[in-house]
């Protein structure tokens, strides 16, 4: 399957397999920061942005981005420093491996606007486990980088 | 000050095991038997090798017959003839892709015959029940003998069990309880996964998930019989452990697989493998006998833990073979008369491993329970007899251990003072429960390279950062042992080609033994000036305990059973504290892990299989779950090395379930003896039911 999209802003075309996921696809170009954990669409790991909404890449198809906006952690990390920044300065992270889906999540909150709040921070992460932190610096560094 | 690690982790360049790129890299992927026990008749790898893409398929037989293990060597690279547990490795394909290999490997065909299985800890030590091993005594590193139960991987026991005996015979209060926990996992959210390649010349080099890599190269030459000095374990970063990312796992087979197929191999367990077939922790039962005299001071204690280690023993790293924090359970009492016996089992199912602090929430859960148990039954508040019982300066604990101070009082009043009830939603009940815990710091060795570039300073290390900070604490160390700037000193972290052996991570020891090993090397530099490479012996060090007492608030519905866990309040007795943000965050980190084992985590295993075989079954606590966390630091401890640390990285894991199990016997009247605490057995304590529950409360009511 031919697919023609943009992948960090820059406009990409790629050969896959019609089976193939997209969180391989996106491995496979050598973004690796998106990454695996659970596999079934629970832990939010493999987070990235589909036209600027978050999608768990490790339960789509790879040819549902034809034609369409990707954006995974290495572009969003470039596209929005002060998220970055903002986990940077709150210790938003331990091992990482969250991380990327983080930071994506953080980019997602931005992009739909609005000003949530701690309540509303959390829920939207709802679906972003991780193992390490215990959360509260994650929802901080969230919060900082929309200027809440 | 930022991690020296957030900036790589943040854009997506951290390179983890999974991510490593090898040219000519190939992909594994394994077949497991569905069977707890089972002999492999036949394997027919024929459909699998036809699939295009494959490079080749292997059975035991096509492979090293050697055995892996972190104490005892019992494991083996693929199963056959016997298949040990449901999940268990059988054949293993290598492809050009993962997708291909996987795939490839359900088409092999594999013929079983169904054998008799050991499952559950008392059936598996029956003297009818079916061996898991036909001689476990005789793997290298076994602590049994052929005396011993067949299915017995290790017993311990310390302390006298007939003054234990006497004491609890002569004691006006006693209570006799036995506390269940449920099998549980890592829950890191980076599966198992290594990479290996062997060159023409012999040399073996592996990228692996691995918080030990020095142990790691020593397991692998004992396994596959080479020389250490040819093995090279490359590092990565480490997407979460918690105990479950010290053991060689796959890296064996991928060498051997490396080998055999003369390209570089890469196997990546998907995230149903790592919780159906890595190494989980352990479940078990604790049975607690504790008294105490008229005036609510224990006068002695028996415990009797039994816990299941399913088909293999070798996760399990000391020499012992056993769960330490079980061997100290009371640990942070004066007790004139204890006594201890813990014994771990064989039974035909996933073998299990260590899981932070291992053996100690099980302890805790159990004892902290108890505690409150035997002061309802005295008729004493559970403050009360915690303030008459724990330690004192210069007091022995239990096992004959005096500490350099005993903080455990001024820790659980500090906790009080900060205590502030929360409101529960009309109709619920509100409950405290307190729990203790106390664990010693120990160094471990650790070598240093340190080599000045003008005015900066370039620090190699062999010690890798799983996420606990280990790089940032080391550069901050030596920044304030040596009064430089912490942004001048880079930290590298080299191959164990680099350097002597260290220890790596786990035991909570990372801290301490940097602060023992950054005063080494920077004295070293000062009188030698030029590279120096300083190792540390950590046996010179004299060890110190940290007190952790959490206090948990929760509101119980009384219809349902239904438990919301307001807020845990965790107080850590601390010295010096290197890095604020990354402390705090090990302690809110292990509060969650706690209150997940407390109400979460079950793998559920029955009839030998693990059921809950994803994360969305396996739950682990997400952001939505987590209670209110507040943290008090308890200064002026006397900590280890010049920075004066104590350890914090396996502390606030451990008294939380016990708090929480308190806390609502504290609301409702029903004690939970069964990990995790679910609303299904709140409700059945409430009405009156059978089960789980003790059968005081069966009468349910409040107390
Ligand atoms: S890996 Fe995709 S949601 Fe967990
Ligand atoms: S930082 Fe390790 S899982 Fe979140």
């Amino acid at each position: 399957m031919r697919l023609r999209f943009q992948l960090n802003g820059e406009p990409v075309e790629a050969e896959v397999p019609g089976d193939a996921l997209l969180l391989d696809l996106v491995r496979g170009r050598g973004l690796t920061g998106t990454k695996e954990g659970c596999g079934v669409g629970v832990c939010g790991a493999c987070t990235l942005l589909l036209d600027d909404r978050p999608v768990s890449s490790c339960i789509l198809p790879a040819g549902c981005v034809q034609g369409r906006e990707v954006w995974t952690v290495e572009g969003v990390a470039r596209r929005h420093p002060e998220i970055v920044d903002a986990f940077l300065r709150h210790e938003g992270l331990q091992c990482g491996a969250c991380t990327p889906g983080q930071v994506v999540m953080a980019a997602a909150l931005k992009l739909r606007g609005g000003e949530p709040d701690e309540a509303a921070v959390r829920e939207h992460l709802a679906g972003n486990l991780c193992r390490c932190t215990g959360y509260r610096a994650i929802v901080e560094s969230v919060r900082a980088a929309l200027g809440s | 000050m930022a991690r020296i690690d957030a900036l790589a982790k943040l854009t997506g360049r951290a390179v983890y095991a999974a991510d490593v790129d090898l040219p000519g890299l190939c992909h594994a992927a394994v077949a497991r038997s569905p069977f707890p026990h089972a002999r492999v008749v036949a394997v027919d790898p024929g459909p699998a090798r036809e699939v295009p893409g494959v490079i080749g398929v292997f059975t035991a037989a096509d492979l090293s017959p050697g055995r892996y293990g972190r104490r005892v060597r019992d494991i083996p690279l693929l199963a056959g003839p016997e298949a040990r547990f449901a999940g268990e490795r059988v054949v293993a394909v290598v492809a050009e892709s993962r997708i291909v290999a996987e795939r490839a490997a359900a088409r092999v065909r594999i013929e079983y015959e169904e054998l008799p299985a050991a499952l559950g800890a008392e059936e598996a030590l029956a003297p009818t029940a079916p061996a898991v091993h036909e001689a476990a005594w005789s793997y290298p590193g076994a602590v049994v003998t052929p005396d011993d139960p067949p299915n017995l991987q290790s017993r311990v026991l310390h302390g006298s069990p007939e003054d234990a005996e006497r004491a609890l015979a002569g004691s006006a209060h006693v209570v006799d309880r036995t506390y269940r926990l449920a099998a549980g996992h890592q829950g890191y959210l980076e599966p198992q996964a290594c990479a290996a390649r062997v060159d023409p010349d012999g040399r073996v080099h592996v990228w692996m998930a691995n918080k030990s890599p020095y142990r790691l190269r020593h397991q692998l030459a004992e396994c596959l019989e080479l020389d250490p000095e040819l093995i090279e374990i490359h590092p990565v970063t480490i997407g979460g452990d918690f105990g479950g990312k010290g053991s060689p796992m796959d890296a064996p087979l991928c060498v051997e697989l490396a080998r055999r197929t003369g390209r570089p191999v890469m196997l990546v367990e998907r995230y149903h493998e790592d919780l159906t077939s890595a190494n989980p922790r352990h479940s078990g039962r604790v049975r607690v006998r504790v008294g105490c005299d008229g005036e609510g001071r224990l006068t002695g204690f028996h415990v009797d833990a039994l816990f299941d280690g399913g088909a293999y023993a070798g996760f399990k790293p000391l020499p012992t073979v056993t769960l330490h924090g079980l061997e100290e359970v009371g640990s942070s009492y004066r007790v004139p008369a204890a006594a201890v016996e813990v014994r771990i089992c064989y039974t035909h199912t996933v073998p299990r491993g260590h899981m932070r602090s291992p053996g100690a929430p099980e302890a805790v859960f159990a004892f902290e329970s108890a505690l409150d148990e035997l002061a309802h039954e005295a008729g004493l508040d559970p403050v009360e007899i915690r303030r008459r019982n724990l330690l004192a300066d210069g007091e022995p604990n239990p096992w004959g251990t005096t500490w350099v101070e005993a903080r455990g009082r001024a820790t659980l009043e500090a906790a009080l003072d900060a205590y502030r009830p929360l409101a529960v939603p009309p109709g619920w009940r509100h409950g405290r429960g307190i729990a203790v815990y106390d664990r010693p710091t120990r160094p471990g060795r650790a070598s240093l390279r340190l080599v000045p570039d003008g005015d900066r300073l370039i620090v190699e290390t062999g010690l890798p950062e799983q996420g606990g900070g280990a790089h940032t604490v080391l550069r901050q160390g030596l920044a304030r042992a040596l009064g430089m700037e912490p942004d001048r000193i880079e930290v590298r972290q080299v191959s164990t080609a680099g350097l002597p052996p260290d220890d790596g991570v786990g035991g909570s020891r990372v801290t301490a033994t940097l602060s023992v090993a950054v005063a080494r090397a920077a004295e070293a530099l000062r009188a030698e000036g030029g590279p120096v490479t300083v190792t540390l012996d950590p046996a010179t060090v004299p060890p110190v305990t940290s007190y952790c007492v959490q206090v948990a608030q929760v509101a119980v519905d009384p219809g349902s059973g239904q438990v919301r866990v307001l807020e845990l309040l965790t107080a850590v007795d601390v010295a010096e504290v290197v890095n604020r943000d990354a402390h705090r965050l090990q302690i809110e980190g292990g509060a969650v892990m706690g209150y997940g084992l407390a109400c979460l985590e079950d793998l559920l295993l029955e009839d030998g299989r693990v059921w809950a075989a994803n994360l969305g079954e396996f739950r682990i606590p997400s952001p939505v779950d987590v209670p209110g966390l507040r943290t008090v630091l308890v200064p002026g401890g006397r900590g280890i090395g010049v920075l004066g640390v104590k350890a914090v990285g396996e502390l606030a894991n451990v008294p939380t379930a016990a708090a929480i199990a308190n806390a609502v016997a504290d609301a409702v009247g029903v004690r939970v003896r069964d990990l995790p605490i679910t609303a299904e057995r709140v409700h059945r304590g409430l009405a009156g039911g059978e089960g789980e529950v003790g059968e005081e409360e069966a009468q349910g009511g409040e107390r």
